[in-house]
């Protein structure tokens, strides 16, 4: 048995152990996934595993995690840690929470931690965050206008005590939900992920023959950090500022004020001049703030190393104490997607100040346009449906943007015929909306355009969750905006882009998703991809006359 | 001849990118004959003949002697990967012209902002929607409209279509309005080819659905072609029997049903090297059985239980980055369940940005090959390591035919990894093998663990150039005992066609909670399927009554989106079914997840019929071609083990090792297409079958 703090980590021992502790990640991962009852975990990824080490440093994330939850769980651990000293731990035991400020950032999402001891050791803690099916409170909406309509509020505290369920916590949680069966099958899921991650973290520990994390999770620390580093080095320093507008709630609109400062080998953004918190579930918690600031970095800098904890010690984020991006408590926040994933564009707007050839053209699909239909259906089942599709992404420098996918989240769209099997709606349309992308040297990505019919006898609830109606997605260096985001009922009327409102049987509505925007002039486009553009009727003749002085025929 | 097949005279043809394969089992005499040609890619029918003749020959038989010649192909998939196929046009529901470039909206890659999608099969302007609608309980909404039909298919000929593929929505429960469309274009367009989605996919989930259909009409006028032209040159070199077909769920087909559905053919060759391990686990009594199976770029792992490797319902084909899930195009098809990774000979070593060294999944190929080759690489690759550990001999490469070239490997390790890393060369080739070695038993945990078991019960079996090198150290990582390494490990392929049994898959989606089920609308769907694979088994030369059915659903609780394979009862079926089936949902889930949800309502989606014949009963024996007169030992050299460092380690000659022998490792064992590596912790012992059976002692 080594002790860890004096092995010599060699880069082929590095690399070897590095791999083990991701797949272990990912092995915990695939447990939840499998296992889990939540559409958005499904469809949307939207959940995290995570490794952690005996001082609450991420040591190996799940490859697949969405950036919502970057660098969550770390913080989130030090917090239980403060509420609950370590030597009140137990092997078994596992703390819950879902406060916004101490998790990540809305009601819905579950977090949790639990220690992992070897040999009668504590070495380290695995954690989980996941979306659940619901919370109670008024469901998933945008228009709350306190935390309290929002969901039921729990601070941490032990949900498995030494093995054991809670029974007052469970209890608890079971009252006040929906579909209790649901979400109490997800916090297991959750529970199951993190006890395959600690299996497997004291299998690895004998394989290696390791006694501890300590020396490991140092070198590995700083292998990222250096990565980071040097990737952030590439940039020139400077302050680079960028502005974005939003549509926000009704009057209240949604402006963001972003500074990028690099400084050799840091990065710092700060959110200055940003809108105030308001009194609408549009509001994004610092954490969460923080998660979409960092992504995006990530992604343009420095895509390719694992993450850990030593990933993000260079890049720094702040948002003023009572900021739409740092709101304080009781703020509402269900809907802080509406605003956290405007920072990517925000960002790279700074960055292509200074690096152009890494970023790409603001995206139609941010923030996601989300509408959920819920109600009962003509057998007296209840459902609630969340529909998932996505915009178009932004051009990049090389490439036109892709049609309705989402970026900075990446969430899929489940089959149509799956969906319409599990609630009472007819979809007419799923189709691309053509002239939606941006034009530019290199085209945005196409928005959709769907038609949804109510098929069931009763009226249902819809809840919208959308933005971009007035705001469209911006171009960058030269390219031209993408389409904007349009709702309209087939009385014409157009439902707040925001809110809840009934939909009578036979009712339809139709939702056009946002475009991406272009990247360089549109004169530069290279005429044959132009002329297929109009073959596949991506765009139309008047289109391609308007923006590229073209006259060919479309289809 | 029908219930003849697994008895007699048979040859197995497997046309890989490089080399096509050939065995020839001969019942009658006992025999086994093995032949390797090079592949022709521009007419893969000319090395089968040619090959054909010169194995008959080499055997002492003839082609009219033959009983049956069993084949699989790579040309389905490689069409697909390279975009040679036909030009294909969609029609679709109106309103749903886009679903095959959408896709599934998914980054496949969630840090690179610059990821490409794969190309849809059929582009925009060949994609034409047709007015009419199905809703999901098969109810139509609107009737099909054969003005819109028509002119959208006037517009597809104008444009030069070679095939067309129809897919239609909800017409896994309703496919009224596929048939009436196919039998309209089939009248007007008697020479078009067309695939309705139902006929080779009738599953949920238009995307794929859609995609699969595409895939078929893309490789279906090539693959007609191809297979009635093979059928035709076999037949006037003398073959009397029938050509029959490797499927990629495991099963022989005719060549009726694959010149069908084409697409059903595109993993024949992974799956015959699967059923190949299924064959040895039987040979050997080893009820579980990780074959594997590591070329020169990748790695192939399949998890056999029984006997019998598992079954899986999508395979994603033509990636836009070969090892990345996401990256290529979802079909709905039966498949063998294995995993592929980016692990081969071929594969790679480089320096990271962080300064750790990495292996795969770029691979040197064939050309130009790793750095010992001499062909001009010089980016070490794990052959380069192997050569340097002394796991390979510089003299005995491909028995002889290619001399490898130390020199050249120390100095680009040393170049391109050693200095910069600052270990020694030595270091360094370890390095290699242990890094791939990590990373195909890390995707074996993964994969195994995914079917809730443990990786320690079973046996490996190994085989390609690079496996029985590799299979040791894998196994030691995943703490397995025994490795086997069957001899002749290069066509295993081939021997898997002889060793399969004629099979079919059949499948419909039916979406209800078990508790909801219509038992008339079920009893009905299973007869039909039934039907369906009873002709198309006995077409594969089955006798009736020896054909097995099994059936099975895709289930899951109701609100989950992943569905677990569940067994489902035989026989007419009434409402005491729904209860059998519960318990069996339960049981599995509670294997695969530890644990169950007791009041929840739990649905199926789609059912299935996997009908087989009797598996053949092959005698292995080499006896009469392989053992060699010269001595077994071939002498000493210094090779690297963990345990040991360098250490002077004996040589033997594969072919010369007879039933019975027995030594303890370390051993290094060489035959021509590969060579097998035994530790200093292990005994390694010749079986009645020439099997080189390797035991790794219990840790101390």
């Amino acid at each position: 048995m080594t002790d860890s703090k004096k092995a010599n980590f060699d880069p082929v021992t590095l690399e070897i152990l590095w791999s083990r502790l991701i797949s272990i990640a990912d092995e915990s991962a695939a447990a939840l996934l499998r296992t889990s009852f939540s559409t958005i975990v499904r469809e949307s990824n939207d959940f995290a595993t995570v490794l952690m080490d005996a001082n609450g440093d991420s040591l190996a994330e799940n490859t697949a995690g969405i950036p919502s939850f970057v660098g969550m769980l770390p913080d989130a651990l030090k917090n239980f840690l403060k509420r609950i000293p370590i030597e009140n731990w137990n092997p078994g035991d596992c703390i819950i929470t879902n406060d916004p400020w101490i998790g990540s950032g809305h009601l819905p999402d579950v977090t949790m931690a639990a220690p992992i001891f070897h040999k009668g050791k504590l070495v380290g803690f695995s954690g989980s965050i996941a979306h659940l099916p619901d919370i109670g409170g008024g469901g998933w909406s945008s228009d709350g206008r306190e935390l309290f309509e929002e969901g039921i509020r729990i601070t941490p505290m032990k949900f498995l005590k030494e093995g054991e369920p809670n029974q007052d916590v469970f209890d608890f949680i079971t009252a006040n939900v929906r579909v209790p069966s649901q979400v109490i099958g997800d916090i297991y899921a959750q529970v199951t992920a993190q006890q395959v991650c600690a299996e497997r973290l004291r299998e690895f520990l004998d394989d290696a023959e390791l006694a501890d994390l300590s020396g490991l999770s140092s070198a590995l620390l700083e292998r990222a950090d250096i990565a980071m580093r040097k990737a952030i080095e590439v940039v020139p320093d400077g302050t680079y500022r960028s502005v974005l507008d939003a549509d926000g709630f009704d009057e209240d609109e949604t402006h963001i004020e972003c500074a990028v400062t690099v400084d050799g080998s840091t990065l710092h953004i700060d959110y200055d001049g940003t809108s105030k918190q308001i009194d609408r579930g549009l509001n994004s918690v610092m954490k969460y703030t923080y998660a979409y600031s960092t992504y995006p970095v990530k992604c343009a800098l420095d895509p390719e190393t694992p993450r850990n904890e030593g990933s993000y010690r260079s890049v720094t984020v702040s948002a003023p104490e009572g900021s739409i991006l740092n709101p304080t408590y009781p703020a509402p926040v269900n809907a802080r997607q509406l605003t956290g994933h405007l920072l990517a564009a925000a960002i790279y707007e700074c960055l292509a100040q200074a690096v152009p050839d890494k970023v790409i053209a603001e995206c139609g699909g941010a923030p996601t346009m989300r509408s959920v239909y819920s109600g009962t259906d003509d057998d007296g089942n209840s459902f609630s449906q969340i529909f998932f599709a996505s915009g178009g992404m932004g051009a990049s420098p090389v490439a036109d943007g892709h049609s309705c996918t989402a970026f900075p989240t990446n969430s899929g769209s489940g089959s149509i015929e799956a969906f319409e099997s599990l609630a009472p709606l007819v979809i007419w349309k799923k189709e691309f909306r053509p002239d939606s992308g941006g034009a530019g040297e290199y085209m945005g990505g196409l928005g959709q355009e769907v038609e949804i019919e109510i098929s069931s006898e009763k009226e249902i609830r819809l809840s919208m969750m959308s933005d971009r109606q007035k705001y469209p997605a911006k171009g960058l260096l030269g390219g031209l905006e993408g389409a904007t985001v349009e709702v309209i009922k087939s009385d014409g009327t157009r439902p707040h882009p925001k809110a809840r409102s009934p939909m009578k049987p036979g009712e339809k509505l139709t939702l056009k998703f946002g475009g991406g925007a272009g990247y360089g002039p549109p004169a530069n486009r290279d005429p044959a991809a132009i002329e297929n553009d109009l073959r596949n009727g991506y765009i139309t003749s008047a289109f391609a006359k308007q923006y590229y002085g073209v006259s060919g025929e479309g289809e | 001849m029908s219930s003849d097949i697994g008895k007699r005279i048979r040859v197995g043809v497997d046309v890989g990118g490089t080399f096509t394969d050939f065995v020839l089992v001969d019942e009658k005499r006992d025999l086994i004959f093995t032949g390797k040609r090079l592949t022709t890619p521009e007419d893969p029918s000319l090395a089968i003949t040619d090959g054909l003749e010169r194995l008959v020959s080499e055997s002492g038989t003839s082609v009219p002697e033959l009983d049956a010649v069993v084949h699989g192909t790579t040309l389905v998939a490689n069409t697909i990967i390279e975009r040679k196929g036909a030009k294909v046009g969609l029609i679709t529901t109106k309103g749903f012209r886009d679903s095959l470039e959408m896709g599934r909206e998914i980054r496949y890659d969630l840090y690179d902002l610059f990821f490409e999608k794969p190309e849809p099969l059929a582009p925009r302007f060949l994609r034409q929607p047709v007015d009419e609608r199905i809703d999901a309980k098969g109810n139509v909404l609107r009737p099909l409209d054969e003005n819109t039909l028509g002119a959208a298919v006037e517009k597809l000929v104008a444009e030069g279509v070679e095939a067309i593929a129809i897919c239609f929505m909800h017409a896994y429960a309703n496919d009224a309005h596929e048939r009436q469309a196919k039998e309209i274009l089939d009248a007007k367009y008697p020479d078009m080819p067309i695939t309705t989605s139902t006929e080779v996919a009738p599953e949920i989930r238009e995307y794929e659905r859609a995609n699969t259909a595409c895939a078929n009409a893309y490789v279906l006028p090539l693959m007609q072609r191809y297979l009635g032209d093979l059928s035709q040159k076999l037949s006037d070199q003398g073959l009397k029997q029938p050509l029959y077909l490797m499927q990629s769920g495991g099963g022989i087909a005719s060549v009726t049903r694959g010149q069908a559905a084409p697409i059903h053919l595109i993993e024949s060759g992974p799956a015959a090297g699967a059923t190949a391990g299924a064959f040895y686990g039987r040979l050997t009594g080893t009820e579980q059985v990780i074959s594997f199976d590591m070329g020169g770029t990748t790695a192939k792992m399949c998890l056999i239980e029984e006997y019998e490797p598992e079954h899986a319902h999508e395979f994603e084909a033509g990636r836009v980055r070969r090892f990345k899930k996401g990256s290529g195009l979802p079909l709905k098809v039966p498949v063998i369940d294995l995993i592929e990774i980016g692990a081969g000979g071929g594969s790679l070593a480089r320096v990271d940005n962080m300064g750790l060294l990495k292996v795969g999944p770029d691979s040197a190929g064939s050309e130009p090959g790793p750095v010992c080759y001499g062909l001009g690489g010089t980016q070490p690759a794990v052959t380069d390591a192997d050569l340097l550990l002394g796991y390979l001999s510089p003299e005995y490469f491909l028995g002889g035919e290619m001399d490898l070239d130390l020199g050249l490997v120390k100095d680009a390790v040393e170049e391109k990894l050693a200095n910069v890393t600052g270990l020694s060369v030595e270091e360094v080739a370890a390095g290699i093998h242990t890094i791939v070695n990590e990373n195909m038993a890390s995707a074996t945990r993964m994969y195994i663990a995914e079917k809730g078991r443990d990786p320690r019960r079973y046996a490996l079996v190994a085989s390609g150039g690079a496996g029985p090198v590799h299979a040791y150290g894998m196994a030691k990582l995943l703490k397995i005992s025994r490795v086997i390494c069957p001899l002749g490990a290069g066509v295993l392929s081939a021997l898997g066609f002889l060793v399969a049994a004629p099979g079919t898959d059949s499948v419909r989606s039916y979406v209800s909670r078990l508790e909801n089920l219509d038992w008339d609308r079920l009893n009905r769907l299973f007869r039909e399927m039934e039907e369906e694979a009873m002709a198309q088994i006995v077409e594969a030369g089955a006798d009736p009554a020896t054909v097995t059915m099994r059936r099975r659903a895709d289930m899951r609780y109701s609100g989950q989106g992943f569905e677990i394979d569940v067994p489902v009862p035989d026989g007419e079926m009434d409402g005491s079914a729904a209860d059998v089936m519960r318990q069996s949902f339960l049981d599995k889930y509670q294997e695969l997840f530890g644990r169950q949800i007791d009041d929840l309502p739990i649905e199926a989606l789609t059912w299935r019929i996997y009908a087989s014949g009797p598996t053949p009963n092959v005698e292995l024996n080499f006896a009469g071609q392989q053992i060699d007169e010269e001595p077994s030992d071939k002498g000493e050299r210094q090779v690297y083990f963990p345990e040991t460092g360098y250490a002077t380690c004996r040589i033997y000659n594969r072919y010369a090792l007879k039933p019975g022998d027995s030594f303890r490792g370390p051993a290094v064992i060489e035959e021509r297409e590969s060579t097998a590596v035994a530790g200093p912790d292990t005994t390694v012992s010749i079986d009645k079958y020439l099997n080189l059976v390797i035991d790794i002692d219990p840790p101390a």
